[in-house]
C-alpha cells in the first residue's frame, strides 16, 4: 500500500544516510555548517549571503584549502524560522559532524544556541543583531556587531556633528524595531537633542499616512527610520509625499542600488548605515561588488551582509589550518580554544574582527548618504 | 542521534496533534483550523508555569493543557450558538488574534520568542528518555481516541455528524456535545505543547500561525478523516517527506523552493490520486455495538 | 492632533489605498457567494497577475497598459486552470468542503515557490519607480496614484454589478450561488457558470495587484498577507455579499488608519484584530445592507387592515 512504502522507504533512506555519514572519519577534508534562509520571506538576503560564502570557500580551496585538504561547506535551509533552523542544525551535527557553523537571523540563532552549547559545537552568528545574542551561552560568538553599534553611532552623529535638535523615531512594530528605537532615543537624548515624535507601524501596514502626519506635526529636524527592506521604501516614499523633507536616517536595510531606482527624487538625503568598508573604502570591496555585477548581473542584496559571510570561510579556515598544523582533531571544543587563542582575523572585506570575553565585537560604522542621485561616504564613526 | 532524536519527538508531538484534530474535525465534523494556537497556549503556559518554578513541568504541562481546553470552550460557546459554520470564522480571529497578541507582550518574550525554557528529564535520563515519552503518549492519545470514537460516545458523534436535526429531535444537545469534543481536542494538544516546549526550549508566537494550519490539517486529511491510523500515516508522512528530499543534494541556488516545490507538488498528488485520504473511512460508523461489547 | 487637515489627510489616504482591498475582497467574497469555496488559492492567482505585469513592463518593457493585460492574462491562465483542473475534478470526486480548502493552501504555496524558484525572493514593484508625484488639493497630498487607482475599482465594482443585474450570466451566476443543482435543473450549466465566477475573480485581483504593485513592493510570499485582509472583510460583510464586503474593506481600512488618533501607533495592528472580534461578536450575520426584501414587503398589504375594512 501507497502508506506503508513511503514509511519504508523513508526509514530506509534515514537510516543509510546515517550509516554514510559516520563511516566519514578520518581528515580528508574539513567541514562547516551554514544555516541559511534560501526560502520564505527572509531567503533574498540569505541567497546572495550563501553565493558570498560558496565564492570564499572556492577562492580557498584555489589557493590549496587546509594545507592541501578541501573545505566542504554544508548548507541547509532555515527559512529563518527557529523550528527549521532546529532541524538544519541538529542534521549537520549529527550526520555531517560538522565542529562550527554559521547561522544569521535573531530568532534562530536563539533558538539553536541550547543545541550549540549541549553538542559543544561552536556557533557563529553572522548578521543577526539582537543584544542578547552575546548571552547564549560558551559556544556561541558573533562576528558581527550587535544591535546596539550602529544605531548608536548614527544617533550620536545626527545629533553632535549634524547638530540636529530635535529627532523623530519611526519604527516597525516587532522586536528588532522596538528594541533599535529605545537605542536611538536613549543615545539622541544623552547627547543632547530631543525626541518629539516616537511611533511605531504594524509589520502589515501598506499605508503609513498616520504615524508620518503626526511625525510632521511634531516639526523633526531628523527622522529614523526602523524598518524592513520589504516596506522602508514606502515609507520613504510617503513621507516626501506628504511634504516631510528632512533627512531620513535608517540602518543598512536599506542600502542598495535599488531605492535609488524606486524614489528617484525622494531617495536625496537618505542616509544609511553600513557595518562594513565600502568600494569606495577598499579597493578590495570594489572587485568583490565589480564581480557580482559581471557574473550575477547586480550588486548583492544587503552588500555589507555578504561581505561577512564572505569573510567567513576566511576566519573558520584559518582556524582549521592552525588546528592542521598542529595535529589536533578537529572537534568543537578544541575549535572554539583555537579561536580564542588566535584572537583577532584580518579579514579580506569587513577588517580585523576580534572576539573578546563578552562575545561581542566592535566595529567602526560608516554612514553613506544619498547626494544626486547616488550613494555617496559620509563618515566613519568609531574607529 | 540527535538528529534522529528530535525527528522522532517531532512525529510523536504531529501524532497526537493530528489524532486530536482528527477528534475535532473528523469524528465530530467541527469546522475549525484553529488547533495550533491551543498547542501555543499548551506550550507558553507550561514555560511559563516552569520558568517560574511555580509547579514541577510534569504538572505544569497538565495545566497547560486544562488552560487550552478552557480557552478552547470560551471560544466554542458563543460560536457554536451562532452556527457551525461560525466556529470556522471565530477560531480563525481567536488564533491570529491571540498570536498578534502574544507578540506585544514582553512578559512572554513578545515577538522575539521565549529563551531558556527549563528541560525535563533530559539531564537526568538522557534525551531518549524523552523520545521514549513523546512516542508513548502519542501512542496513549490514538489508543484513547480510538476508544472514544467506538464506543457510545463515537456513535453519538457519528450520529451528529449524519443528521443534526434529527439528532437534537432525539432530545440530544448538539452544541454540548461539539464544545465537549472541541475541548477534549485542544486540552490534548496543549498537552502536547507542553512537550514540545521542554524539550526545543524556545517558543516564537509566529511558529503556530496559518502555516502550522495547514500542516496539521494536511496530516489528517491526507492521512485519511476519521480513521484511527490516518492521522498517524499522515504525520508520518508529512514529517519524512521533507527529510529526505534535503538528501537529494541539489544546489544550493535552489535547493529551499526546489524542496518546497517537491513537497507541496507530491500532496497535490496524493491528494488526487486518494481524495479519501490514504486510509479511507467507513461511511457507516463501525464501532463496537452493544453485541460486540458483550453486553 | 484632531485637526481638519489631518483628519482628511488620514480620510483620503485610506480611502485610496483601500482600493486594492476592496478589490481582493470583492473577488474573495464572489468566489465564495457563487462556488461556495474559500478561495485561499486566491493568493497564487494574485501573485501570477503580478509577476505576468511585472514581466511585462520591466523585463519586456512593454507600456503600462499592456503590462495591466499582461497581469489579467496571467490571472485568467491561473484561475482558468485551478478552476479545471482542480475545483472541476473535486466537486466531481464529491470531496468536502475540508478537502477542497486545504487544497486551495497547498496550491498557493506550490504556486509561491514555482514563482520564488523563477524570480527569486527580492521584493519589487510593477514600475521602476515607486514615487508617484503629489499634488495638494486644499492641503491634502493627493498622489498621482491616488485617484486613478479609485477610479479603476470604481469601474470594476460598477461593472460587476451591472454583469450580476443585467446580463444573462450573471443571473445564472446568483442562481447558482442560490442552490446550484436546483439551477442545473433549469438547464443552467453549473460548471460553466462556475468557471465564469473563477475567471471574473481572476480578472479582479489582476487589477487589484496591478494596482498594489505600482505602489508597493511585493515577492512570492506577499499575497498570503493581502488575503487576510480580504477574508476579514468578507467576513465582516456577511458571507454571501459581496457589496458588504467591498464596504467592509473600506472601513477597515480608514478604522486601521484613523486610529492612530485615538491609540498608540503601535497598537494599530491588534486593533485589526480587536474590530473583527466584536463585530463578529455583535455582528455574527455581517453588517448587511438593506436588501430588496422591503420591496417584497409592501406588495402585501397587512391582513388586518383588509379585515378591518370589510367589517366597516
Amino acid at each position: 500500500m501507497k502508506a506503508h512504502w513511503t514509511l519504508k522507504s523513508g526509514a530506509a533512506l534515514v537510516l543509510a544516510t546515517l550509516l554514510a555519514g559516520s563511516a566519514v572519519a578520518q581528515q580528508t577534508s574539513y567541514k562547516f555548517g551554514m544555516a541559511m534562509p534560501l526560502t520564505g520571506g527572509q531567503a533574498t538576503y540569505g541567497n546572495d549571503q550563501v553565493k558570498a560564502a560558496q565564492w570564499a570557500v572556492e577562492e580557498i580551496n584555489k589557493k590549496g584549502g587546509i594545507n592541501g585538504k578541501p573545505l566542504e561547506m554544508i548548507v541547509m535551509d532555515t527559512q529563518a524560522d527557529p523550528q527549521v533552523g532546529i532541524q538544519a542544525v541538529n542534521r549537520m551535527i549529527s550526520v555531517d559532524k560538522v565542529a562550527v557553523f554559521v547561522t544569521a537571523w535573531s530568532g534562530v540563532v536563539k533558538a539553536v544556541a541550547p543545541i550549540a552549547n549541549d553538542n559543544k559545537v561552536v556557533e557563529l552568528s553572522v548578521g543577526a543583531n539582537s543584544p542578547d545574542i552575546s548571552q547564549l551561552g560558551d559556544y556561541v560568538y558573533t562576528t558581527f556587531p550587535l544591535a546596539d553599534v550602529d544605531i548608536r553611532a548614527v544617533a550620536g552623529y545626527s545629533a553632535k556633528e549634524m547638530g540636529k535638535k530635535k529627532a523623530a523615531v519611526l519604527f516597525i512594530n516587532n522586536e528588532t524595531g522596538l528594541g533599535s528605537a529605545t537605542v536611538y532615543r536613549d543615545t539622541f537624548k544623552k547627547a543632547g537633542g530631543e525626541v518629539v515624535a516616537y511611533e511605531a507601524y504594524d509589520q502589515k501596514a501598506t499605508d503609513f499616512t498616520g504615524p508620518l502626519l503626526k511625525i510632521r506635526a511634531a516639526n523633526p529636524d531628523i527622522i529614523h527610520l526602523q524598518g524592513l527592506v520589504a516596506e522602508s521604501p514606502q515609507v520613504i516614499a510617503q513621507a516626501r509625499q506628504l511634504g516631510i523633507t528632512v533627512p531620513i536616517t535608517s540602518y543598512s536595510g536599506i542600502y542598495n542600488q535599488k531605492l535609488i531606482e524606486q524614489l528617484g527624487a525622494a531617495a536625496e538625503n537618505v542616509i544609511a548605515t553600513s557595518l562594513a568598508p565600502g568600494v569606495e573604502d577598499s579597493p578590495l570591496v570594489k572587485d568583490y561588488v565589480d564581480r557580482w555585477v559581471k557574473e550575477v548581473g547586480r550588486a548583492p542584496n544587503g552588500l555589507p551582509y555578504t561581505q561577512y559571510l564572505y569573510d567567513t570561510p576566511a576566519l573558520v579556515a584559518a582556524v582549521f589550518t592552525a588546528l592542521d598544523k598542529k595535529g589536533i582533531a578537529p572537534t568543537g571544543e578544541n575549535f572554539r580554544k583555537e579561536m580564542l587563542a588566535i584572537k583577532t582575523f584580518d579579514l579580506p572585506l569587513t577588517g580585523k574582527v576580534t572576539f573578546s570575553e563578552d562575545h561581542t565585537v566592535n566595529k567602526p560604522v560608516y554612514l553613506v548618504e544619498v547626494k544626486n542621485g547616488k550613494w555617496t561616504k559620509k563618515a566613519v564613526v568609531g574607529q | 542521534m540527535d538528529y534522529l532524536y528530535s525527528i522522532l519527538i517531532l512525529i510523536g508531538l504531529f501524532i497526537i496533534l493530528a489524532s486530536s484534530f482528527d477528534l475535532v474535525i473528523g469524528h465530530c465534523g467541527l469546522i475549525s483550523i484553529a488547533h495550533p494556537i491551543f498547542y501555543a497556549i499548551g506550550a507558553y503556559v507550561s514555560a511559563m508555569l516552569a520558568k517560574h518554578n511555580i509547579m514541577p513541568i510534569p504538572l505544569a504541562m497538565l495545566s497547560g493543557g486544562v488552560v487550552a481546553f478552557v480557552a478552547s470552550a470560551l471560544v466554542a460557546v458563543p460560536a457554536l450558538r451562532v452556527s457551525g459554520d461560525y466556529l470556522l470564522i471565530a477560531s480563525i480571529g481567536f488564533q491570529l488574534g491571540l498570536i498578534e497578541l502574544a507578540k506585544h507582550i514582553h512578559e512572554i518574550g513578545g515577538a522575539g520568542g521565549l529563551t531558556n525554557i527549563p528541560s525535563f528529564l533530559i539531564r537526568d535520563y538522557g534525551r531518549e528518555s524523552y523520545v521514549v515519552l513523546v512516542l508513548v503518549l502519542a501512542v496513549l492519545t490514538v489508543l484513547f481516541i480510538k476508544w472514544l470514537t467506538q464506543g457510545p460516545y463515537g456513535r453519538m458523534m457519528a450520529a451528529m455528524r449524519d443528521d443534526e436535526l434529527a439528532f437534537s429531535m432525539l432530545g440530544r444537545n448538539a452544541i454540548w456535545v461539539k464544545v465537549s469534543v472541541f475541548g477534549i481536542g485542544s486540552g490534548i494538544a496543549g498537552i502536547a505543547g507542553g512537550l514540545y516546549a521542554h524539550y526545543f526550549r524556545f517558543l516564537e508566537p509566529d511558529q503556530f500561525g496559518l502555516l502550522q494550519s495547514s500542516a496539521v490539517l494536511t496530516m489528517v486529511v491526507v492521512g485519511g478523516l476519521r480513521t484511527a491510523w490516518g492521522p498517524v500515516i499522515g504525520a508520518l508522512v508529512l514529517q519524512l517527506m521533507p527529510q529526505m528530499i534535503t538528501f537529494f543534494n541539489l544546489p544550493p541556488s535552489v535547493l529551499g523552493p526546489l524542496q518546497g516545490l517537491i513537497f507541496t507538488g507530491l500532496v497535490l498528488v496524493f491528494m488526487f490520486k486518494r481524495p479519501q485520504g490514504l486510509l479511507a473511512a467507513p461511511v457507516i460508523w463501525t464501532g463496537k455495538t452493544p453485541e460486540k461489547r458483550g453486553a | 492632533m484632531f485637526d481638519v487637515a489631518v483628519v482628511s489627510q488620514i480620510l483620503w489616504t485610506s480611502f485610496a489605498t483601500s482600493s486594492y482591498f476592496v478589490l481582493f475582497a470583492v473577488a474573495f467574497a464572489l468566489v465564495l457567494k457563487v462556488n461556495k469555496v474559500f478561495n485561499f488559492a486566491q493568493a497564487g492567482v494574485m501573485t501570477c497577475g503580478f509577476y505576468a505585469a511585472y514581466v511585462a513592463v520591466r523585463l519586456l518593457e512593454w507600456s503600462g497598459f499592456a503590462g495591466l493585460l499582461a497581469g489579467i492574462a496571467g490571472a485568467l491562465l491561473m484561475s482558468f486552470i485551478l478552476e479545471h483542473f482542480g475545483f472541476a475534478v473535486l466537486r466531481q470526486r464529491k470531496a468536502s468542503p475540508m478537502f477542497v480548502f486545504i487544497f486551495t493552501l497547498i496550491v498557493s504555496q506550490f504556486i509561491s515557490y514555482a514563482i520564488m524558484l523563477v524570480f527569486g525572493t527580492w521584493p519589487t514593484t510593477i514600475f521602476a519607480s515607486m514615487f508617484w508625484p503629489v499634488t495638494l488639493v486644499g492641503g491634502i497630498a493627493v498622489s498621482a496614484w491616488d485617484v486613478p487607482a479609485v477610479a479603476a475599482t470604481l469601474a470594476v465594482l460598477i461593472a460587476l454589478w451591472v454583469f450580476l443585474r443585467f446580463t444573462r450570466y450573471g443571473q445564472f451566476m446568483l442562481a447558482v450561488a442560490d442552490n446550484a443543482d436546483l439551477a442545473e435543473l433549469y438547464g443552467i450549466q453549473k460548471n460553466k457558470v462556475l468557471m465564469i465566477s473563477m475567471l471574473m475573480a481572476g480578472v479582479i485581483v489582476a487589477i487589484g495587484m496591478f494596482l498594489y504593485g505600482s505602489r508597493a513592493q511585493v515577492q512570492a510570499a506577499a499575497a498570503t498577507e493581502l488575503m487576510l485582509f480580504a477574508v476579514a472583510s468578507t467576513i465582516l460583510g456577511g458571507i454571501g455579499n459581496i457589496w458588504g464586503a467591498a464596504v467592509a474593506a473600506i472601513i477597515l481600512g480608514i478604522v486601521q488608519n484613523s486610529s492612530i488618533l485615538f491609540i498608540p501607533s503601535a497598537w494599530q495592528g491588534f486593533l485589526l484584530y480587536a474590530f473583527l472580534f466584536f463585530a463578529i461578536v455583535l455582528f455574527p450575520r455581517g453588517f448587511r445592507l438593506p436588501e430588496r426584501a422591503n420591496k417584497l414587503k409592501r406588495t402585501i398589504r397587512a391582513p388586518d387592515a383588509l379585515v378591518t375594512k370589510q367589517e366597516g
